[in-house]
Order: structure tokens, then C-alpha cells, then sequence
């Protein structure tokens, strides 16, 4: 079983005085999750801490069953495409994924082959004979993309991929980690816009000053988070009827008038009733509706109840 | 009563003369240098040497205290063009060594952290970013270079009398012309190499380096071709040149000026120095202007 | 004030900018009025491009660029006395304290000195940077430098805001916050913004214009509020307990419907059916809408029928 996870037992990280990571408990299977949180909430210290790049001060790491004192196989297993915009000096992009491919131990003809492959993956074969230094950004972080898949990981650790992509590249990328997911790679992603990871991840895993604040599929997550009821919102032409009739309900908690003015903010704590239930009123009262969405089963809902404004600028 | 909400609002009040606005850097780069002590140690240090000079004018004057030291006054040093050049000499290096330290600080940053649009994204043009840059500088080095020296030849005046003013008035343009030609020369090549070299600390240095290795070139370039124009970009020799000739002094005199001799035997004639210290002026000019941009444009 | 008037904010004629030997922008024309323009395009489109020849970074080749009718060509100082600009690389001057920052910035634009001080302490206080304004620059983290980013853009009081990607590297509480003073700063009405980004959500809520670019032609121009009001009859909803017999019952009240799967299922209304009625079908098969929206085209959509058609030089 654990073959095919990736295990964190008791990990914590410390830079001397300094939170890393602490007590971090995690067991990640194949498939698109992402890593969420603040910045300096500790998601380079555990995507450093997967890859075998820093050890952990106390606890243990498996990969797919290696750990992290046999980095031979390690480097091999795992791609890792950093957030640094840095390369050496004088490169071409092809040089700059074949000479990784080179260190890894493929021989020249290999090393070539796979390098066009990786390059062909992200779209940029035709930039690929052009020096790093003249790329754009965007063009940078495919080629770094490029790199990390190079040596067909099985694990890929990815700090904000999309970065400076513009929205083709960003929905192009998005259907690679897709694909690559349903290979079952596990592919690790870190990003700040929840809404893309909401439509990707398979599980989230959440970040807070060094520890996990929650992890797993989102829906689930959203479950858990028992203080909070689930919140709809209800937008139609006669809020007022709808709202008196919910209050009748027993399982309904709360009905506000949302903050736009154009709608019900209904919370509840038994949703598949209460869906049941509008739909009755909707019928009875007659009433036409405009939408109907749930307001808070996403992660930037969960962020916000978990992690909430700590973290933000002064 | 009444709840007052804070928030964004626009500006309808007065503006300051267009023409005025490139004396903001200034004033800020001012304020910013005056913080730092060891700035001020230095260019109160500065000022030792003029108050030397001044209380050497004093006593010449003074005979009674001549006396009490027991010095004839015939044989004290003469206030002639040669004080004053030697005077300039002196204040001069100190200069150049001020120079190095404030100029790079003044260019590099704004380059290395990319603020260069934020300054050209207002009506302000690059003209006016390099006459900000260069008025501290330039306002810093007169402090210590002419502005003194007027200041010990209006003493020497005002103790010899008016007869000796109207003779030697050519001495006050001599150092007000002879430390104008330096200081411009300095500020445009501390802003120009501080424009091309990000980090403070090399900028320094490449200012030092540039006049010691172009000394050393010119000499080794008169040594190998046994030729005398090698002085050419010995630019010591060509300001100490430029001086003399601005003290109405034939070159073979000499500068007298510490670190500014003109190499004996191998002068050069004084328009070719100024052709050539104004070529070199001409280039950092050039090389500003290709580096103080709002956006880099690369080929 | 008669907004017809007013000079557009942003007008276009045939503009060509040429980079080097490079032609970059190609003959762009069009004009702009909205609160919230956002300017949108892939990698080498020509965004950049665009405002830095807005900027007066860059001289057009030919044609014209006005920015509230003035000619950047040839009143380039009056055009940046009106605007105010907030880079997407780092920008910044390491040593200075952000206060001491943002205010000499305002006295460059040409704000008296106690001005300028009162208006920067504004500035940050909208920006919501606190006790922060008074540490050294360098010393700050991604989302604050963002945010004084911000604040010296908006210190001197422009009527114009170009910002280039405005929430790159912030954090999801500093993203909403910043989002959220960008929305502030469009409903006031006085401070036109120029909103150039790679994020289409960001774009899609807080602009009412779009420009997109390609190969530096214009690829779609369009009128986000009149796209919104438009195109009722699509719905898309998500249910709980349905399978692919509801989409055919559906069908069979004249809809044409299709199957997303997950429960998902987007259908067209005829004209006349009252949503009520798929209401009834589901309490007939004790089937959860969880959620029901009316489909309009999204400025995803229209981005992308955009970059698969091929662009020409106009509105």
C-alpha cells in the first residue's frame, strides 16, 4: 500500500529557532493535490522536504516506499519544478532539459529523445533552440515544466506552475497535470488561486503556519468543518416567501438577505433535506428562480474558515 | 453627528512649477546622505584643509604673530596661483574620493530594484532624472572645492586690499572654472558608471580603477610607443593641464597641484585636453542615456 | 457632467508600434470609455507593448494614441501628469521607508510637500498598510511591496490607473483584498483603470470592458455588463439523485439538455418554459437541484473563441 503513497509520519522541520513545518501528518495518494496556504506557511519547506532536498529535524518520509537517505532513487522518482525564476547563464532551453537529462544518467541519444518529448508536452518546441534569457516569462516556466517531467517522475512537485501563464498555456498546463493524474502520477501543485485548484484537485491539503490545517477531498473537508453550517445562496423573484416558509423548517439555521441585496443567504445543517425542501416551496409559492449555488462548498470557503485573514498584509 | 469613511479620493489642489520638480531628488538624496554618519565625519574632514590654508593666510598677514613664531614673512609660501593650485589639488582629491562614495548609491539603486518607470510614468523626463542626480553631487562637490577656495581668496583680499583684488581676480576664475571642469567631469562619470555597474560596491571601485589603470595605461602606452600622447587619457594630467592653463600659467610650469601633475617634457597642448575630457563627458552622456529608460529594450 | 462630452479614456487609430525592426502592435483601433478596462492576451501579444506606448515609453510608428484625448505622441507629459502606474515586475527603492517612498513619488508628479505627505499616509491607510509604511522597503514581503506598488499609484490623485498584473504572488487573503479595492476604486467613478491579467476571474469581476490582443492585432473587444444581461435561456444545473432518464424527461418538456456527467447538466430553454417546470420534475423524482445557473458566455469563452479566430486590426 504504501507503494503507491506518499507518507509523512510525524515530520517536523525547524531552521533553527524557526517553524518550518511541525508535527505534520500526511498521506498523499496518486492523483492532482494541492497545496494551500498563506505565504510563509511552510509549502516550500514540505515540497522541499518531498524531494529529498532538506531532511526533516524529526519524523519520517517515505516516497512511494523510498526514503529520503537513498536519494538515488529518490532523484529518480521525483520531478520538481521550483518557483525561482533562476538558470544558468548562456543556456538554451533544449540544453537546458537535455544537460538534466544528461545527469540523470540517460546516454546522448536517450537524453535527446526524452528531451523533445518533454519540450513537445508543453508546447515549445519551437522557442527550444532560442537562449532562456530571451524567453518571457510565461515561456520560462514551461520550459522549467519541461524539465521536471523530463525524466518521467512519478512524482511531480510543482510551487505555483501557472505563474505568468497566460489563460491558453494556463487551461493547456492544467489538461497536462489532468492527464498526468489519471496516469496516476502524484502530482504535488502549490497556488494561491483557489478557484483553479477547486477545479482540478483531486484533495487539498491546507497550510497555516507550519501546520496542516485540514487535507483531503474538498467536499469532504467542507463536511468536516462542523462550526460552520453549509451555506446556498438562492437568487429569485420572491425571496421573501421563500424565506418565510424556510423558517418554518427545523433543520434550517439561518436565512440572511445576501450582501448584494439580490438574494438568500440560506445555512443549514442538513443540506440534502434542505434542497428537497426548496424545491417543494419553489413549486408551491410559484416562484421563478434565478440560480442556486451553494456558496461555500469550494476551497477559497474552507480557506477562509480555517486559515481566515492570519497571514495577510499588515 | 456623522460616520466619516475613509477611502480613496482625488487630488484638485495646488501643483509645484514644472520646472522645479527634478530638485525633489535632490532634496530627498540630501536628506537620505545626511543620515549617514560616516558621510558627515568625511565631508566635515574635508574641511581641515581649507582651514589650514586659511589660518596660514592669517598669519602671513599677521605679523605680529609672525614674530612671536619667529618666522620671516619673506620666507613664508607666497599666495600666488601656486597656493591656489596647490589648494585645489588638495580638495580636489578629496573630491573624487567623496565622489566615489556618494555617486554610485545615487543611480544603481534605482536600476537594480527597477524604479525607473515609476520615475518616468510622471511628467518627468530623463533629462530631469539625470539633473536630480547630478545637482547632489554637484552642489556637494562645490561645497568643498570652489566654494572654500572663493571663500580664502575674499580672506586674502580682504586682508591684502583692493589693489591686490584687481590683480589677481583671475585667480577667483581659476578656481571656480578649474573645480567646475572636475566636478562635472566626476558627477557625469560616478552617474554614468553607477547607471551601467548595479551593485554599489563595484561602481566604487570601478571609479577608483578607472583613473589609477588609465594613468597606468597612458604611461605605459607613452613607455612602449616612446611617444607622449598616451597622456591623452591620463586624465590627471589633462584636469591639471586644463587648471593651469585656466590660471593663465604656461604649461611647463607646472600645476604643482598634488595629483594632478602634468607630466614634465610630454605636455600636451590645452585644446586637445579639453577635446578630450569633453569626448569622454560626451560618452557618459551617451551611455546614461542608454541605460535611464523607462522600459529595457532588448534586440 | 455630459459623458458626451468627455474625450474617451483610451483611443486607438491605426496605432503601429514597432520594436527595433520587430512590428509589434498592428494597426489598432478602437476606443474605450469603461470604469474597468481589462486588457487581456497571450504571451507576446502586445500587451506590454501596448502600455508602455500608452506610458510614453515607446514612440508609436504610425498612427495615433489618445489618452483622454491628449496625443501621446506629442503630450506625453500631460498624458502621465494624468495617470498613475503600477508595474507587474518589482519596483521599488530598497533604502527608503515605504512613507518616505510613496511621498516623494507624489512630489515628483508634482504634489507640494505637505500635500504629498498627508496623501501618502491616504494611500496607505486605503491600501491597508499599517505600521508597515514606516520600515524600510527592501524589508518588505511580495503582498505589501504589491500594495505600496499600489499606493504610489494612486498618491497623486490620477484619473487613470494602468495596473499590470495586479495580484501576481499574493496570497489568497491579500489577492481577495486587493480585488476588493480594485472594485472599490472602478465604483467610484472618478478613476478610470486599466487592468492588464492573465487571470480571467479576476478580469471577469472587476472590469466591464475587455481588450484582448493577439500577435498584436485585436483579437475580441466586447461589453462584459451587455454580455452579462443577455443570453437568460442557457441554464446549467448540478443535481444530486438524477441520472441520464431526468435529461430525457427534461428533453421531452421541449429543452435541448446534455448529460456533463457528475450529475451536471446543461440545458436551452424554449421560449415560454418557466424554470418552475424542471422544479416539478425533480420534486417528481425526489431529485436535489444543487445548484442552478444561468449560462452566459464567460469571459473564458469569449477568450477563447477569440484566439481561434484569426484577428483583425479593429473594434
Amino acid at each position: 500500500m504504501n507503494a503507491d503513497l506518499i507518507v509523512f509520519d510525524n515530520v517536523s522541520r525547524f531552521y533553527g529557532d524557526v517553524l518550518g513545518v511541525n508535527n505534520v501528518n500526511l498521506s498523499v495518494p496518486p492523483g492532482i493535490t494541492s497545496l494551500v496556504g498563506p505565504n510563509g506557511a511552510g509549502k516550500t519547506t514540505l515540497m522541499n522536504l518531498m524531494t529529498g532536498l532538506i531532511r526533516p529535524t524529526r519524523g519520517n518520509i517515505s516516497v512511494l516506499g523510498v526514503r529520503p537517505n537513498q536519494p538515488d532513487e529518490l532523484f529518480r522518482l521525483v520531478g520538481y519544478c521550483t518557483q525561482f525564476d533562476t538558470f544558468p547563464k548562456g543556456m538554451t532551453g533544449f540544453d537546458f532539459v537535455k544537460s538534466f537529462l544528461l545527469i540523470h544518467g540517460f546516454d546522448d541519444l536517450d537524453a535527446e529523445r526524452r528531451a523533445w518529448e518533454s519540450i513537445d508536452r508543453v508546447n515549445m518546441r519551437d522557442a527550444a533552440n532560442r537562449r532562456l534569457a530571451a524567453y518571457s516569462k510565461g515561456m520560462r516556466q514551461r520550459m522549467k515544466l519541461a524539465q521536471a517531467l523530463s525524466h518521467s517522475p512519478r512524482v511531480l512537485v510543482l510551487d505555483e506552475p501557472l505563474n505568468g501563464l497566460d489563460p491558453m498555456a494556463r487551461a493547456e498546463t492544467i489538461a497536462l497535470f489532468e492527464a498526468l493524474g489519471a496516469q496516476g502520477v502524484h502530482v504535488i501543485v502549490s497556488s494561491h488561486i483557489l478557484h483553479e485548484v477547486d477545479r482540478i484537485s483531486d484533495q487539498v491539503i491546507l497550510l497555516s503556519q507550519g501546520y496542516v490545517v485540514a487535507e483531503g477531498a474538498i467536499e469532504s473537508v467542507r463536511g468536516e468543518v462542523k462550526d460552520h453550517p453549509i451555506q446556498i445562496v438562492l437568487r429569485c423573484d420572491n425571496p421573501r416567501a421563500v424565506a418565510a416558509r424556510l423558517f418554518e423548517d427545523d433543520n434550517i439555521v439561518e436565512v440572511g438577505i445576501h450582501k448584494d441585496r439580490q438574494g438568500l443567504l440560506i445555512r443549514t445543517l442538513d443540506v440534502d433535506a434542505m434542497y428537497l425542501l426548496l424545491n417543494r416551496i419553489i413549486l408551491e409559492v410559484g416562484i421563478e428562480v434565478e440560480s442556486v449555488a451553494p456558496a461555500d462548498e469550494d476551497v477559497n470557503s474552507v480557506y477562509q474558515y480555517l486559515i481566515g485573514a492570519e497571514g495577510a498584509t499588515v | 453627528m456623522a460616520v466619516y469613511k475613509k477611502t480613496y479620493r482625488s487630488y484638485e489642489g495646488r501643483m509645484t512649477p514644472e520646472w522645479s520638480r527634478f530638485f525633489v531628488l535632490t532634496r530627498y538624496a540630501w536628506e537620505d546622505l545626511r543620515r549617514r554618519r560616516f558621510f558627515t565625519i568625511f565631508f566635515l574632514g574635508t574641511m581641515t584643509w581649507p582651514i589650514i590654508c586659511a589660518l596660514g593666510i592669517y598669519i602671513r598677514h599677521n605679523l605680529s604673530a609672525l614674530e612671536l613664531m619667529g618666522i620671516r614673512a619673506a620666507s613664508m609660501v607666497k599666495i600666488d596661483s601656486s597656493f591656489f593650485l596647490a589648494f585645489l589639488g588638495v580638495q580636489c582629491m578629496f573630491a573624487f574620493f567623496l565622489n566615489s562614495f556618494v555617486g554610485p548609491g545615487l543611480v544603481s539603486p534605482d536600476l537594480a530594484n527597477n524604479a525607473l518607470p515609476l520615475y518616468l510614468s510622471r511628467p518627468f523626463s530623463r533629462t530631469e532624472y539625470v539633473l536630480g542626480r547630478m545637482s547632489m553631487l554637484l552642489i556637494l562637490l562645490s561645497l568643498m572645492t570652489w566654494i572654500p577656495g572663493e571663500f580664502l581668496f575674499g580672506l586674502q583680499s580682504y586682508l591684502e586690499g583692493w589693489d591686490w583684488f584687481k590683480a589677481n581676480v583671475g585667480l577667483a576664475w581659476g578656481l571656480f572654472a578649474g573645480s567646475g571642469v572636475w566636478i562635472v567631469f566626476l558627477a557625469l562619470l560616478s552617474l554614468s558608471v553607477s547607471a551601467w555597474v548595479k551593485w554599489k560596491p563595484v561602481a566604487g571601485g570601478l571609479l577608483f580603477g578607472l583613473f589609477f589603470v588609465a594613468a597606468g595605461f597612458g604611461q605605459a602606452i607613452n613607455a612602449v610607443l616612446r611617444t607622449k600622447w598616451g597622456n591623452l587619457i591620463n586624465i590627471s594630467n589633462l584636469v591639471g593641464s586644463i587648471w593651469v592653463s585656466l590660471f593663465n600659467k604656461p604649461l611647463e610650469s607646472g600645476s604643482g597641484a598634488v595629483f594632478f601633475r602634468i607630466a614634465r617634457g610630454e605636455e600636451i597642448p590645452v585644446w586637445m585636453c579639453w577635446v578630450s575630457l569633453g569626448l569622454i563627458c560626451l560618452f557618459c552622456l551617451w551611455l546614461l542615456g542608454r541605460k535611464i529608460r523607462g522600459v529595457e529594450v532588448s534586440r | 457632467m455630459n459623458v458626451a462630452t468627455q474625450p474617451p479614456v483610451i483611443e486607438l487609430d491605426n496605432l503601429v508600434v514597432k520594436l527595433g525592426d520587430r512590428l509589434i502592435l498592428k494597426k489598432l483601433t478602437g476606443s474605450f470609455s469603461g470604469r474597468a478596462v481589462g486588457l487581456l492576451g497571450p504571451n507576446g501579444a502586445g500587451k506590454s507593448t501596448l502600455i508602455n506606448t500608452l506610458l510614453g515609453f515607446h514612440k508609436p510608428f504610425s498612427g495615433t494614441a489618445r489618452v483622454f484625448g491628449h496625443d501621446v505622441r506629442t503630450h506625453a507629459r500631460q498624458v502621465r501628469s494624468l495617470i498613475g502606474y503600477m508595474p507587474e515586475n518589482d519596483s521599488f527603492i530598497a533604502d527608503m521607508p515605504g512613507i518616505r517612498f510613496v511621498r516623494m513619488m507624489a512630489e515628483l508628479s508634482g504634489l507640494p510637500p505637505a500635500e504629498a505627505l498627508e496623501r501618502s499616509h491616504e494611500a496607505f491607510f486605503f491600501t491597508g498598510l499599517g505600521e508597515v509604511r514606516y520600515r524600510n522597503i527592501g524589508t518588505y514581503s511580495l503582498g505589501m511591496k504589491q500594495m505600496a506598488k499600489l499606493a504610489q499609484a494612486i498618491a497623486h490623485g490620477p484619473r487613470l490607473l494602468f495596473l499590470d498584473e495586479p495580484t501576481n504572488g499574493l496570497d489568497p487573503p491579500a489577492r481577495l483584498r486587493m480585488l476588493q479595492l480594485i472594485k472599490e476604486i472602478r465604483d467610484r467613478g472618478d478613476l478610470h483603470i486599466i487592468i492588464s491579467s492573465h487571470l480571467l476571474r479576476d478580469v471577469e469581476e472587476c472590469c466591464d470592458e475587455v481588450l484582448i490582443l493577439k500577435n498584436g492585432n485585436i483579437a475580441a473587444s466586447c461589453n462584459l455588463e451587455a454580455e452579462r444581461r443577455a443570453n437568460r435561456n442557457f441554464l446549467e444545473i448540478e443535481t444530486r439523485g438524477a441520472d441520464e432518464s431526468f435529461v430525457a424527461h427534461i428533453e421531452q418538456l421541449g429543452c435541448r439538455a446534455a448529460w456533463g456527467g457528475n450529475g451536471r447538466i446543461k440545458l436551452v430553454m424554449p421560449e415560454g418554459l418557466e424554470v418552475r417546470r424542471i422544479y416539478q420534475l425533480a420534486s417528481d423524482r425526489s431529485v436535489q437541484i444543487r445548484r442552478l445557473n444561468r449560462k452566459r458566455d464567460s469571459l473564458e469563452d469569449i477568450f477563447l473563441k477569440a484566439m481561434e479566430e484569426p484577428a483583425n486590426g479593429s473594434v
